[in-house]
């Protein structure tokens, strides 16, 4: 990807325009601590990956942080490819588009293997061990979690998959709050699967990521 | 999600979003919120006044047109989906004739549609407001893929020799903020505004407050939607409005028309009227001509840059920066009436002037003929449906002051 990944933090730094607002809640995890993160979703339509980005998107704005998606995908209503991008960062963000990402989450093997190579080298790589059979060399961090399987064990609705995963992105990142996402799930999912779905985002966010590691290639 | 179908829940995803749109008003102490750029299009819009929209629905704008169809009967409005674009922009002349402020949104086919219109509504000084949301063409192109292809025929795409107010938006405030500066353009000099977004500005959601929107910011008392109204300042040079369904009879036609409304062959009086179409535009260029500069007065390069590329010039100036490179950033939010005064000013204290863009220098042409008698103009486009870098516009700077220093 571009070199300019590899320009010092904050170089987007501070727009005048923008004002200091405290942060409402702590975030915990792996990337809880960066002030400017990267994050893609990847995988094939019908798979809820816009609402996923979205979802993020508004907690990171709970957050009062600053935060930019941008998502792209083929004309199809289910297959196809689909991606999410979601920028998050303490100050202005001006290039609004994902350069390389810090946390990957994949889910089918297609998007698994069209982008990894927009991770960067010390990102994270999640994906879905059911759906990526054959998973990407990567040197960083991988886990695979059988994210479709779980969320069909947890909620049996295989839809509640992209809740479960964003629970366990967040537990594992800290990308954004808990209590942030958590109010984003329940403003996003529709009326009547609130239940379900509050389920699907707590088995998420309990998952241990040390269970589901995998050896870097 | 249930058993529903994927569009119900694509409609949940809008709900959420529309609700967003009424938290921004009900809520003023939230600091931001997450907003789309084509729903803060549609806010602003409302947020001036904008009461009637017709369109036809068409990637990347189609979030306009449904937030419009959502908001206006709540507000008293009129929404109408029309059967194409050339109906569309064709009903909101007529609102605009009788006394509204028509508003549509499109991109490049459906823009390419209107044109006919746009000219008529010209000559009729009938108010529009235009947005096209940029997609890759010509033709259908790629849908959903950033461009700035259309630049060119926002300036020329209608026939004739005629003014134009072309707007480019960068980001979500900027729809919002830039929405309304439009309607208020189009209402004051009584012409069609087309404002430009690329298709990444469009669908891009972003952390937003209309109370944070800052410069060029216009609340509801900036606009006077009484019909017939012409502001006191430009009562010489607009001409008076005749409102279809008053007691009058008006005549509108898209001929050369005299003060009385009814078609004139005479040479004087249509280079007359022809002119004071133009002028009413051109004479008020300071009004009209929105910027920013970013490094005043300390750049050898000067990045000069609207709609998304601004964005990577921002993120490539705060790079150059960091090396110590001498970067000036020239960001325009108003591409027509060209901002002469402003080009050539940064013209004067520059070596280079570098334009990004997402076609092949269709601007850059026109900064060109502004500035080449003081400084290179180099042209940088690209139409691969991808941004262009911050990165990419850094190693053409380096490229350009190393050039020099070998020199």
């Amino acid at each position: 990807m571009n070199p300019s990944a590899n320009a010092p933090q904050g170089v987007r730094a501070a727009g005048p325009e923008e004002t200091e607002t405290p942060r409402v809640s702590a975030r915990v995890g792996l990337l809880a601590d960066r002030d400017f993160v990267e994050v893609r979703f990847c995988g094939s339509g019908g798979q809820g990956l816009l609402l996923m980005g979205l979802i993020l998107a508004v907690a990171a704005n709970h957050d009062h942080r600053c935060v930019v998606q941008t998502e792209s995908y083929g004309p199809e209503a289910r297959g196809g490819h689909s991606r999410s991008d979601v920028i998050i960062s303490d100050t202005a963000i001006d290039y609004p588009t994902l350069d390389s990402a810090d946390l990957l989450v994949a889910l089918s093997q297609e998007a698994a293997d069209g982008y990894t190579r927009s991770l960067r080298r010390e990102g994270i790589l999640m994906y879905d061990s059911g759906k990526v059979t054959n998973p990407p060399s990567f040197p960083g961090m991988t886990i695979g979690v059988p994210f479709t399987r779980l969320a069909t064990e947890e909620t049996g609705r295989p839809q509640t998959t992209n809740v479960l995963t964003l629970g366990a992105v967040v537990g594992i990142t800290g990308v954004v709050s808990v209590e942030s996402l958590t109010k984003a799930v329940m403003e996003a999912v529709p009326a009547g699967t609130t239940e379900v779905n509050a389920r699907a985002l707590a088995r998420g966010l309990a998952l241990d990521y040390a269970e589901w590691m995998v050896d870097s290639c | 999600m249930d058993n529903r179908s994927t569009s119900a829940v694509l409609d949940s995803v809008a709900a959420m979003e529309l609700w967003h749109s009424h938290l921004l008003r009900e809520k003023i102490d939230q600091s931001s919120l997450l907003v789309q750029g084509n729903r803060a299009c549609a806010l602003g819009a409302l947020d001036a006044g904008v009461r009637f929209f017709a369109g036809y629905p068409i990637t990347p704008s189609s979030e306009i047109m449904e937030a419009m169809a959502y908001e206006l009967p709540r507000v008293g409005g009129v929404f109408v989906q029309m059967e194409d674009e050339i109906a569309s922009i064709c009903a909101c002349i007529g609102a605009s004739l009788s006394g509204w402020l028509g508003m549509t949104a499109t991109s490049g086919p459906g823009f390419s549609l209107m044109q006919e219109a746009i000219g008529y509504a010209i000559m009729v000084e009938a108010p529009l407001v235009i947005v096209d949301v940029m997609r890759e063409g010509p033709s259908t192109g790629r849908v959903s893929a950033p461009s700035q292809g259309d630049v060119m025929q926002a300036r020329w795409g209608t026939h004739g020799d005629h003014p134009a107010i072309v707007l480019a938006a960068s980001n979500v405030a900027d729809m919002y903020r830039l929405t309304m500066a439009a309607v208020r353009f189009a209402q004051r000099f009584r012409t069609p505004v087309t404002l430009l977004a690329d298709e990444v500005v469009g669908h891009m959601r972003e952390s937003f407050s209309p109370e944070l929107v800052g410069r060029y910011r216009l609340t509801s008392g900036d606009f006077d939607f009484t019909p017939g109204y012409v502001h006191p300042d430009l009562a010489r040079e607009v001409h008076p409005p005749h409102i279809l369904g008053s007691e009058a009879h008006p005549h509108v036609t898209g001929c050369t028309h005299d003060e009385t409304g009814f078609p004139t062959n005479d040479a004087k009086k249509s280079e007359r009227f022809l002119h004071e179409l133009y002028d009413k535009v051109t004479n008020h260029r300071d009004e009209l001509c929105l910027y920013d500069v970013k490094n005043e007065g300390k750049g050898r390069v000067c990045v000069v840059a609207y709609g998304s590329c601004a964005r990577s010039a921002r993120a490539a100036w705060r790079l150059a920066e960091l090396e110590g490179l001498p970067v000036e950033v020239l960001h325009l939010y108003t591409l027509f009436p060209l901002p002469i005064e402003v080009i050539q000013t940064v013209a004067r204290r520059v070596e280079f002037m570098l334009i990004p863009e997402l076609n092949l220098g269709q601007y850059a042409r026109e900064v060109r003929k502004l500035a080449e008698n003081w400084t290179t103009v180099i042209s940088m486009g690209k139409i691969d449906g991808t941004l262009i870098t911050p990165r990419e516009i850094l190693d053409q700077v380096t490229r350009l002051i190393g050039k020099y220093e070998s020199v």
